[in-house]
């Protein structure tokens, strides 16, 4: 009986094909920017996830929070203290730094760009790495020995001297005042994502440069920050908490007047804005499907009065209150099944192009299909009750007449 | 004679418009046997529209009873009067009444269809019925594409579909010229001839004349019950 009615269904559909694809439209619609939003919503939160893994998402910073009052020069952090942590906690900490940063221009005879200096340990290679082009890394000696040394991306390169091989050639910059010659002693070049290029590679006009971080201290050899890339093997909560009670410990504080932030924390709530925003805007969609739902009724109500007659014949012949509805109710289903599936092959098919467009790797997450495919469905349902129950309560006798 | 498959017992319809009742039937007693062939004849507004309305369980009578095939089925839900309809029931109508855009053979399983027969159970019978009525060569032909004539006997291979005791035809002429007229008449009269019950409601004189029981009504009420070529 149920494919009787399915068959019946198309038929009914099938007689009226431009109907029932207007119909069905209101469906397409809305199942497909459901689809299509969601999914680019959930596309750029594994960007993000991505972008984050990149960047490192076991890093934390540590510093004396800033609601703290009576800040005393011992609260800032000294290179033996970086040391110290580093032997208390050994394979726990892949690295750890003073996350110093500096920007200043950098002049050459010919021209002067600006820069940014990111001061970093020898081993920063481990936990960000990249591949040397010409020349090497920074290496343990340019860290104790404060070293001039810097390590440019080639892009920054280019910027510079307007080529790429430019080791052992020098720039005069100033940092904190003192203007000094710095030498360059590797060029690297990092492979990134056309997105990770548009979310950190934004400035052409300005380069960057690893140099010592021993070089960047302020003031007199005392930093503000512990920047740690935690081991990955470790369960980094846990970790960092303990890190932080050992910090506050060894300064004389509490734990609670220590400033802690995670790279955890930063992409979770990255994440769930994100999803909440997504979640927004798919429910705005999702009323599109509503008027959809509502287009169906509409047409299912034509559909019943102009097939009274039909209807009329059917009862006189035998079928049941029963099976007026559920002929009626399979047809709205399907109509709003077909427009469901419609729909999800166009969001699919239009989030996929844009994502080849950009180059970036889509997420479609079956869930929200298997969800959209549902909700269509239950939307045809829910809408076609109404007519269909019409339909089924019409009177034998007056359906007959009925012209 | 043979045993009952219709008796009426005080049957009476009011039509309540709300502010007058207005007497459709007006306590109607009467008894039709298995294997006859009856007319109910009767002007407009006689009462034959809603004694065949109620012959044919699409209609409740307001008291009295109702027997067909040994059933009373005066007071039944309108579902069992579905379930009457299916297996006791042929209807033919004065307007064909076929499913448009439905070819022949869909139309023909369309009771049995209702009665839940099997899918191939279902088109061997419809084929064999439009064969009956010798329209095998149109089975998948839409209605549209047939003269009044032909679609009049796909509706009465339908009438056949679940073996029904009675065959109802309300006017069952009334859209087609003389030649197909008779060819109809023919047919019925055909059937009757293998057993059928079949009940005509016409108003006119001829197509009455094929039967073998012409009964007469006028403001709601039997006025004669002649059968023809009795004892014969």
């Amino acid at each position: 009986m149920l494919l009787e009615n399915m068959s019946m269904a198309f038929a009914a559909i099938r007689v009226n094909k431009m109907r029932s694809f207007l119909t069905m439209l209101g469906i397409i619609i809305g199942i497909g920017s459901v689809i299509s939003i969601v999914s680019i919503g959930d596309t750029m939160r594994s960007l993000f996830a991505d972008l984050y893994k990149d960047v490192g998402v076991t890093q934390a910073y540590f510093c004396i929070g800033y609601w703290v009052d009576d800040v005393r020069q011992s609260d800032y952090f000294t290179l033996d203290e970086l040391e110290r942590v580093r032997d208390v906690f050994g394979d726990q900490i892949d690295y750890i730094d003073s996350n110093a940063y500096a920007s200043g221009e950098a002049i050459t005879k010919e021209v002067s760009v600006n820069f940014n200096f990111q001061g970093i340990d020898y081993n920063y290679i481990d936990v960000q790495p990249v591949d040397m082009v010409y020349g090497r890394y920074l290496n343990e000696g340019d860290i104790l020995g404060r070293k001039k040394n810097v390590v440019m991306d080639v892009d920054s390169a280019r910027l510079l001297y307007g080529e790429e091989n430019v080791v052992g050639r020098t720039f005069r910059t100033s940092l904190y005042g003192y203007v000094d010659e710095f030498t360059v002693v590797g060029v690297y070049k990092k492979e990134m994502s056309p997105f990770q290029k548009l979310m950190m590679g934004g400035q052409s006009d300005k380069g960057s440069a690893f140099v010592p971080y021993t070089l960047l201290t302020w003031p007199n050899d005392y930093f503000y920050y512990l920047h740690v890339y935690a081991s990955e093997d470790v369960d980094l909560d846990a970790f960092f908490q303990q890190l932080k009670e050992y910090v506050a410990n060894y300064k004389g504080r509490e734990p609670e007047d220590i400033y802690m932030e995670t790279a955890m924390q930063q992409m979770n709530s990255v994440d769930s804005v994100m999803g909440g925003l997504s979640a927004a805007v798919g429910g705005i969609a999702a009323i599109s499907l509503l008027v959809g739902g509502i287009g169906i009724m509409n047409i299912m109500l034509v559909s019943v009065t102009e097939r009274t007659r039909e209807i009329g014949i059917r009862k006189s012949l035998g079928a049941k209150t029963r099976d007026i509805l559920v002929q009626f109710l399979t047809e709205s289903a399907i109509l709003s099944a077909c427009g469901g599936i419609i729909g999800i092959t166009i969001g699919v098919g239009l989030v996929s192009i844009l994502g080849m467009a950009f180059g970036i790797g889509v997420v479609i997450k079956p869930g929200v299909v298997i969800v959209a495919v549902s909700f269509s469905a239950v939307v045809g349902i829910f809408f076609g009750l109404y007519p269909a129950s019409k339909a089924a309560k019409a009177d034998p006798i007056d359906a007959l007449r009925y012209e | 004679m043979a045993e009952e498959l219709i008796r009426l017992k005080d049957l009476v319809k009011i039509y309540d418009t709300g502010a007058i009742k207005v007497l459709g039937l007006k306590r109607i007693n009467m008894t039709i046997y298995r294997g006859e062939f009856v007319a109910i004849m009767g002007k407009s507004g006689s009462g034959k529209s809603t004694l065949m309305n109620i012959l044919g369980c699409l209609d409740r009578p307001s008291m009295g009873h109702y027997y067909l095939d040994g059933i009373d089925v005066a007071s039944m839900t309108s579902n069992e009067l579905s379930e009457i309809r299916n297996k006791k029931i042929g209807f033919v109508f004065q307007s064909f009444n076929l499913i448009s855009r439905t070819s022949a053979l869909k139309n023909v399983e369309l009771p049995m269809t209702y009665a839940k027969v099997g899918k191939k159970v279902r088109r061997d019978r419809a084929l064999k019925l439009l064969d009956r009525v010798g329209l095998l060569a149109r089975a998948d032909h839409m209605p549209n594409e047939m003269s009044g004539g032909q679609r009049q006997r796909v509706a009465i291979a339908r009438a056949l579909a679940n073996e029904p005791p009675l065959i109802l035809a309300d006017e069952p002429t009334g859209n087609l010229d003389t030649a197909a007229s008779e060819e109809i008449m023919g047919l019925f009269a055909e059937l009757h001839r293998e057993g059928a019950t079949v009940v005509v409601v016409t108003h006119e004189e001829n197509i009455a004349e094929f039967t073998e029981r012409i009964i007469r009504f006028q403001d709601g009420q039997i006025i004669s019950d002649i059968r023809r070529g009795e004892g014969q």
